[in-house]
């Protein structure tokens, strides 16, 4: 009902303020598309851009394939099967999401280079010499290939699980009664019902490859997102930057609206599911044994091997949390992280806020559409926001305020990229509110103002902290970003994880990449509190 | 004291919920406005206390507007009051300061009108606890009490009693009426019980296609 929208009520006026600060980077680069094109533009179309699409294409079908391997064969031993440690690897085969990709590009590196740990420890072990090297190069595509898989895969594993327990058992059953083995079951029954929940993993799993500066960086791969930062910080060409980020920004959205498809299609994976207990078959002997093994392999890749490895790098180096640099970046990395999460809960919170008062779908409409900021590079941000800066910096001279480099560009990144997190966390908050409070309140002369702050905001604590905690993870491990926007001489753990990556000071990088990751664990409980809340027969 | 004409109400522009309802209600009276779901009585409640606005059509209190096709006053600025089936409790607050909520004044005072409200509906002893540790009967009490707290221009009742078992459901029947009578305070309720509109209205109306067309005057 979108006639209903009272535009000029101030809650629309500054829900609409926040969609245009929303906007304004990503139309920022889409329009220039339309500018002019300059020498480096003609010489990257002619001898770069084909391998960039080409490595991106490559990268997308590896990691999509070894991805979909491990994460609908873990989530389907998990759903459906009893066998050693299965309580153990339903939460902890999350746990490779809590180490961002350049983290365990880093690591990979660090194990498995020549004179990497796993090769020194073969050597010292069978007492060889220095010319026996056990494992391949790993810093080409097919190494990042297996670091984009291995950290990714839990985006299809969270979705196919879901779906699995969701899933009906006695279709299952009844597709045996008709003379389908149990492949046949498997292959033109199961997956197809649980289609878009794979598909919606799976794009979520090609945007995070695509949008991907770290690791691929370290492995010297040519792609659209080392591409464009090189353009600009090697030619210092922004226009073509914005050119090249446009390019990115298409791919993506092409995947974004195939998962959004994929998420509104979600609900036929259902089917009539037997809810009450769940009995699964128990595995035993060789079937027990390779279940077991087939979960440990991607929860040890993926968390346990960047892990041991970190911690390794930690002793040689003798790690001092308490070194002064570290401190600094810890505290400007918190600094941020905090008034991101801050800022964002409250853009949150404006939007459901308007939209519960005015009841309109056009509110529905405004936050799903910057919920889509969670898909954008951040790279792209970075150059659309740095855009917009240098404009306002040379139309509002008289401020006497300097937007480019301030942090400033940090927060309005890291609240589009992090707004769907907090949108989530208030909303479902405001689910439990009931709407008869508010029309009750109403009629005890409450104003808006004090139906937010004397209802929604006490009934919404909890929301607002798990949306505070969420962003707060989810902005301290943002690289491409923070790398570019970050005011002179502010580093944050992620830029100097990258720094000292970059220099191949490996154990130096060891504790900002510890903090990194040790935060990143916080998500994965929300995680694993919904998976298990979503079991059918189970309790909240 | 309510006068309301021609009021006309649609939710999608295409077809009308209500269409042209005329009614006059006296100070102090109790109207009971009987309908099936869907029948738009809740609409019809909604419209008078301000959380919809009509498409057409006038309504007064007391002589002043407070809906027109021009003119529309806020629903926190026309002091009526509203109970619904579902309570609306803030589950936040106790039940003393869930009374309080809409009043003005000192706390003292506060305190004075809010007590004195819980008491005539026998809830005073569980001011200071929350909602959830109220049974759905006492809730109600609490809601009822909340509604009237402000010495609301018109009472606006929305199945008030639905949600109660017999028993419980006529004591508090007949506590309303009768602190509704001895205050002279003018209630509106809507309902699709028979029972409860006979044992406590003035009049009765009956709201079928969009319309007031029924009238049964006690």
């Amino acid at each position: 009902m979108f006639y209903k929208a009272n535009l000029l009520s101030p809650w629309t006026l500054l829900s609409l303020l926040i969609f245009c600060i929303f906007a304004s980077p990503i139309l920022i680069v889409l329009a220039s598309l339309f500018g002019e094109y300059s020498d480096n533009w003609i010489h990257l179309y002619k001898y770069v851009l084909g391998g960039y699409v080409y490595n991106s294409f490559l990268l997308i079908i590896g990691v999509s394939t070894i991805s979909l391997f491990l994460g609908i064969g873990t989530a389907w031993l998990t759903s459906n099967y009893n066998f050693f440690g299965k309580n153990f690897f339903d939460w902890a085969l999350i746990l490779p999401l809590a180490v961002p990709p350049y983290i365990l590009a880093y690591t990979f590196t660090g194990l498995f280079d020549s004179y990497g740990t796993a090769n020194n420890l073969i050597r010292e072990i069978f007492s060889l010499n220095s010319e026996y090297i056990f494992f391949p190069n790993v810093r080409n595509i097919y190494g990042a290939i297996i670091v984009f898989s291995f950290t990714l895969y839990p985006y299809i594993y969270l979705a196919t699980r879901i779906a699995f327990i969701n899933q009906s058992r006695s279709l299952r059953e009844v597709g045996e009664t008709l003379g389908f083995s149990k492949f046949g079951v498997f292959f033109k029954l199961v997956l197809p019902m649980i289609r878009p929940a794979i598909i919606g993993g799976l794009m979520l799993v090609i945007m995070e490859t695509l949008s991907d500066f770290g690791a691929v960086e370290h492995f010297a791969i040519q792609t659209f997102t080392t591409g464009i930062f090189r353009t600009w910080y090697g030619m210092y060409d922004l226009q073509t930057a914005m050119q090249l980020s446009s390019l990115l920004l298409i791919f993506i959205t092409f995947f974004l609206v195939l998962e959004r498809y994929s998420r509104n299609n979600i609900s036929y994976t259902s089917g009539s599911p037997t809810y009450g207990k769940i009995e699964n078959k128990t595995l035993t002997g060789r079937k027990n044994i390779l279940s077991f093994l087939f979960c440990l392999t991607p929860l040890s890749i993926g968390f346990i091997l960047p892990i041991s490895e970190l911690t390794n790098w930690a002793l040689n180096y003798k790690l001092d949390f308490f070194e002064a640099n570290f401190i600094k970046n810890s505290f400007n990395t918190i600094y941020l992280a905090l008034l991101a999460a801050i800022f964002c809960t409250f853009v949150a919170l404006i939007i459901n806020f308007s939209g519960r008062i005015q009841k309109t779908k056009f509110f529905g409409f405004l936050s799903s559409a910057l919920a889509l900021g969670y898909a954008l590079p951040g790279i792209i941000l970075a150059i659309g926001i740095m855009q917009l800066f240098i404009f306002l910096d040379n139309n509002l001279s008289f401020l006497n305020f300097v937007f480019t480099g301030s942090i400033l560009g940090l927060l309005v990144a890291y609240v589009i990229k992090a707004y769907a997190m907090s949108n989530t966390s208030i909303e479902s908050g405001y689910i439990r509110i009931s709407p008869y409070m508010e029309d009750v309140a109403k009629t005890l002369r409450a104003s808006n103002f004090k139906i937010l702050t004397r209802i929604h905001l006490p009934l919404l604590k909890t929301s607002f902290l798990t949306s505070i905690v969420l962003v707060i993870s989810e902005v301290i491990k943002e690289l491409p970003a923070t790398l570019i926007l970050r005011p002179f001489n502010f580093d944050t753990l992620a830029v100097s994880t990258y720094i000292y990556a970059s220099e191949e000071r490996m154990y130096e990088a060891a504790a900002p990449a510890i903090a990194i990751v040790l935060v990143g664990l916080i998500p994965i409980y929300f995680l694993t509190k919904t998976i298990r809340s979503s079991r059918p027969g189970k309790e909240n | 004291m309510l006068k309301i004409e021609n009021v006309f109400h649609s939710y999608n522009q295409k077809e009308d919920i209500l269409k042209g309802i005329n009614l006059d209600v006296s100070k102090g009276e109790i109207i009971s406005i009987l309908g099936g779901s869907g029948s738009g009585k809740t609409s019809f409640l909604r419209i008078l206390s301000g959380l919809e606005r009509p498409h057409k059509g006038k309504i007064e209190i007391d002589d002043v507007l407070i809906v027109s096709e021009n003119y529309f006053l806020p629903t926190y600025k026309r002091n009526i009051g509203l109970v619904v089936q579902e309570k609306g409790l803030f589950p936040h607050l106790n039940i003393i300061k869930n009374v309080c909520f809409g009043l003005i004044g000192s706390k003292e005072e506060q305190n004075k009108v809010a007590i004195d409200l819980l008491t005539t509906f026998k809830v005073n002893q569980y001011q200071d606890q929350y909602p959830n540790s109220l049974s759905g009967g006492e809730q109600q009490r609490v809601a009822i009490a909340r509604a009237l707290a402000p010495k609301p221009r018109v009472l606006l009742m929305d199945e008030p009693f639905g949600s109660l078992d017999r028993a419980l459901r006529e004591s508090l029947r007949e506590e309303t009426k009768l602190f509704l009578k001895s205050n002279r305070i003018t209630c509106l309720m809507v309902t699709h019980d028979e029972e409860d509109a006979l044992s406590m209205s003035d009049q009765i109306f009956l709201l079928e296609n969009g319309k007031l067309n029924i009238q049964q005057k006690l």
